[in-house]
């Protein structure tokens, strides 16, 4: 049974360099996590992404990310993913991470499109065999052809993402990891990406999305978690949570600032 | 269903020791290797003799300051030219290692940053790349012992293969420490590029290390790391054994630098994702 389970995880940034003045830092914001000076140290100044947040996801879960620019959607994912160990608490996980984040690991544009492939799959945990096996799918899926013994500078920024899906949801998901949609490309390409998704979300276990659409949201997710300022507020069925998140949206354009 | 985690045990924590980093990044070797084999590559890319240009720089290098040196310091240019292209093509891989060292995590974020990494896999691509970077500038070497000095070459320059490896398993630990300390603190690569130019003067690669005697000579030959680290696998190539003194303290270095490095390692493994 795969399974994820966060224990009071909290996660802070220290920002180096930045000569924040606290004034400006505490008005006219907002989004993003809290900004503050390190308690101990006197100039170091500390984000706290995600404030004691605790979550269990189990076997069969979609859970969708809902929450303004900065509310700690993608670093919840990414501590999920084990990039970040959190500074307090811990993260406990069953089953194999599958994380689709902004790009594909190790994707350099000089190697060819099939050197990615296998670089990027190494990366992902896929085995070297396992890459293989998928290439012909990755092939057909893709439709690159004879471009894929090209370098990737060569290709069009979308053929890039043509590529980065069609390796990405080559996998055999287990615990799947979604921050933002992932990219489309041209028109026709985008319903072959919207049915491979679904059929790729299908195949997961355990998936966790982040994403500003709710449209998306609605469509893939069985649960959804509000985020605001590095905290979990509430977890609970896509419609309540997706109204929740309005009525605060709607609230706050309201009230003004300060 | 592809669990990979045991069915029964449950969730477990999501934290990677240091030592853990170590081994199984060490055991990916499919990947570091692959890792370090495509940087070599990119460099052929679009050049036609690619690394072999550093190849070409180190020999005119090498021939002009052959004849410089034999004459400054009195050397048959047959002995001194394979001396000096051997003690080049060491130092060079040692300090591109040193140098690259500094961006080792600055310049791999994309790939940490996306998925659970060990870190350690990084390093033994760095170290794999160089490596093969050396076997490409070790032809200089060959060239000029076989065109000048055939007899150096005998049973001895086997000595230069655990010597080589003992120089390997001390820079694996120099390009964790300089890439941790570089990642959090982005002055230092500036600094390290800099002592590092000094260091091949001060250290004998240009000049014999006999020519220099008293208590500067004990400075900057025997209590000089970089001397030994360079003659375990420099003196064997010039039909010399290498002193016990060298290979004992490289040891004691490896043992002493691991042990230091291991200790960071655990300490700040889990901060390089932040630093980045």
């Amino acid at each position: 049974m795969a399974a994820v389970v966060l224990d009071n995880v909290s996660v802070d940034f220290p920002i180096y360099g930045a000569h924040l003045s606290l004034r400006k830092a505490l008005f006219d914001r907002a989004t993003g996590g809290i900004i503050r000076r390190n308690e101990t140290g006197h100039h170091r100044v500390v984000i706290n992404a995600l404030r004691d947040v605790s979550l269990e996801i189990e076997e069969g879960d979609r859970l969708g990310l809902i929450g303004h620019n900065g509310a700690g959607k993608s670093t919840l994912l990414r501590v999920i993913a084990g990039v970040y160990e959190p500074v307090r608490g811990q993260t406990f996980v069953e089953g194999r991470l599958t994380p689709l984040f902004d790009m594909l690991p190790g994707f350099d544009p000089e190697d060819t499109g099939y050197q990615n492939i296998v670089t990027s799959g190494l990366l992902l945990g896929m085995s070297r065999r396992e890459i293989e096996r998928r290439i012909p799918e990755i092939e057909e899926f893709s439709e690159l052809g004879e471009y894929l013994a090209l370098p990737v500078r060569t290709y069009s920024a979308g053929m890039v993402t043509r590529l980065g899906f069609s390796v990405a949801t080559a996998i055999d998901p287990d615990i799947l990891l979604i921050d933002e949609g992932i990219g489309a490309g041209d028109a026709r390409f985008a319903e072959r990406v919207a049915a491979r998704t679904h059929d790729l979300i299908r195949r997961s276990s355990i998936m966790v999305l982040a994403s500003h659409s709710d449209a998306l949201i609605a469509q893939t997710c069985n649960k959804a978690a509000l985020m605001d300022t590095g905290r979990v507020l509430a977890v609970g069925p896509v419609p309540e949570i997706a109204e929740m998140y309005a009525r605060r949206v709607h609230a706050a354009s309201h009230v003004p600032a300060a | 269903m592809t669990l990979s985690a045991k069915a029964s045990s449950g969730p477990v924590p999501l934290v990677t020791t240091a030592g853990e980093d170590l081994c199984r990044g060490l055991g990916r070797w499919d990947l570091w290797g692959r890792l370090g084999w495509l940087e070599v590559r990119r460099r052929y890319r679009r050049t036609v003799i690619g690394p072999f240009w550093s190849t070409i720089s180190l020999s005119i290098f090498v021939a002009a300051l052959g004849f410089v040196g034999a004459g400054l310091w009195n050397q048959d240019t047959h002995e001194y030219i394979p001396f000096l292209a051997a003690g080049m093509v060491v130092w060079l891989l040692i300090s591109a290692l040193i140098n690259e060292s500094g961006t080792l995590f600055v310049a791999n974020s994309t790939i940490f940053r996306q998925s659970r990494f060990d870190y350690s896999i990084l390093v033994y691509a760095t170290v794999w790349r160089n490596f093969v970077v050396f076997l490409h500038n070790l032809l200089v070497y060959v060239v000029s012992v076989v065109a000048l000095a055939p007899d150096l070459i005998s049973p001895v320059i086997l000595l230069a293969i655990p010597g080589m490896a003992l120089l390997l398993v001390n820079l694996g630990w120099l390009a964790l420490l300089i890439g941790l300390f570089c990642l959090r603190f982005r002055d230092l690569q500036q600094l390290i590029s800099s002592l590092l130019q000094i260091a091949m003067f001060v250290t004998p690669i240009f000049w014999p290390p006999e020519s220099l005697r008293g208590r500067v000579g004990l400075v900057f030959v025997h209590f000089n790391p970089l001397y030994h680290l360079i003659d375990i696998a420099r003196a064997p190539l010039i039909d010399r054994v290498p002193a016990l003194e060298s290979y004992g303290i490289s040891a004691l270095l490896a043992v002493v630098g691991w042990t230091g490095t291991y200790v960071f390692f655990r300490r700040f493994r889990r901060r390089i994702a932040y630093w980045s």
